[in-house]
């Protein structure tokens, strides 16, 4: 597919002062080839937020389904859909994600849960945490964090 | 023949972008990820961020006349302009959101009034820089199918 971007003397600007950190990125984006197939929810109430996270999935290969509220996540889940992954906000609409977070876990799913929100700081971080997170990540979602949990879910 | 100097002003207006710090490097991951769809899609995420984070603005616009400031739902607002701003790599606009932020917390409404108006014009002026951008890198994306070698 042509990018948006044309190709050749292009290319090569945009390489020379990105340092190969781009180079290193654009490797973590397509080095990982999952053998299973995962499945993944996102909770986010931000719509750009949420298209972006699952098409990050997506381009792994993993399922995702997306919900913009915590009462909503937590009726898919007690409807008996099961997930690898889910990734929450902190901050909901109708049940925020901390709270949804412990409700979650509090019906029994131990799947790997990541808190990908834009608070930053340790109190929010620690809170993330108690509720029942695995890992707390600042938005935006990127391939360095993804990348080692889907291989680690994929068993590699 | 007319492609390379509109390579080179779309090339340079880019760097810039980011030598501005008007970008960071979230904008070249979107790009990464979005390779493989269509060539516009960046183009198609970011209108859907100034749609939806529009929204956002109004309320906080209105949570701002509000007397006294409700320090929380600012900051809740804020939170998720936040999250939506970092997510397509507005650096400029991410860095007053956190200032915001950061006012939220210390109940300073003087600086919560303050960076806003300066957040708008950051998001106002990204927006005009990217749309520029976007229409220069669609006229030279038919230009390229239309010359190349069969």
């Amino acid at each position: 597919m042509t990018p948006t971007l044309p190709s050749g003397d292009q290319a090569s600007d945009q390489d020379n002062w990105d340092n190969g950190r781009l180079a290193h990125k654009r490797q973590l984006l397509t080095e990982i080839i999952l053998r299973n197939r995962l499945t993944a929810l996102v909770v986010d109430g931000d719509t750009t937020c949420r298209v972006l996270e699952q098409l990050l999935f997506h381009s792994y290969g993993v399922q995702t389904q997306g919900v913009d509220n915590g009462r909503d996540a937590i009726a898919l889940i007690a409807s008996g859909v099961k997930f690898n992954l889910i990734i929450i906000d902190m901050i909901l609409s109708v049940l925020n994600g901390l709270e949804a977070t412990r409700q979650i876990r509090d019906m029994g799913v131990h799947c790997k849960m990541l808190g990908v929100t834009a608070c930053s700081g340790e109190s929010e971080r620690q809170a993330f945490l108690a509720a029942g997170v695995d890992v707390f990540i600042e938005k935006p979602l990127d391939p360095e964090h993804l990348v080692p949990i889907l291989r680690e879910l994929d068993g590699q | 023949m007319e492609r390379n100097p509109m390579r080179r002003q779309l090339a340079s207006m880019r760097k810039s972008l980011f030598d501005q710090g008007y970008l960071d490097e979230q904008f070249m991951e979107l790009e990464q990820l979005l390779d493989d769809a269509n060539p516009n899609f960046v183009e198609e995420v970011v209108t859907l961020y100034y749609r939806d984070s529009a929204r956002l603005i109004l309320n906080l616009d209105r949570a701002l006349e509000r007397r006294p400031l409700d320090f929380s739902k600012l900051d809740g607002l804020m939170h998720q302009f936040k999250g939506s701003s970092s997510s397509i790599g507005a650096k400029k606009v991410k860095a007053e959101s956190t200032l915001f932020r950061e006012y939220c917390k210390s109940g300073n409404a003087e600086g919560c009034m303050r960076t806003f108006q300066q957040l708008k014009k950051e998001y106002a002026t990204l927006r005009k820089k990217l749309e520029t951008y976007f229409q220069l890198a669609r006229q030279i994306g038919p230009m390229e199918s239309a010359n190349r070698p069969k």
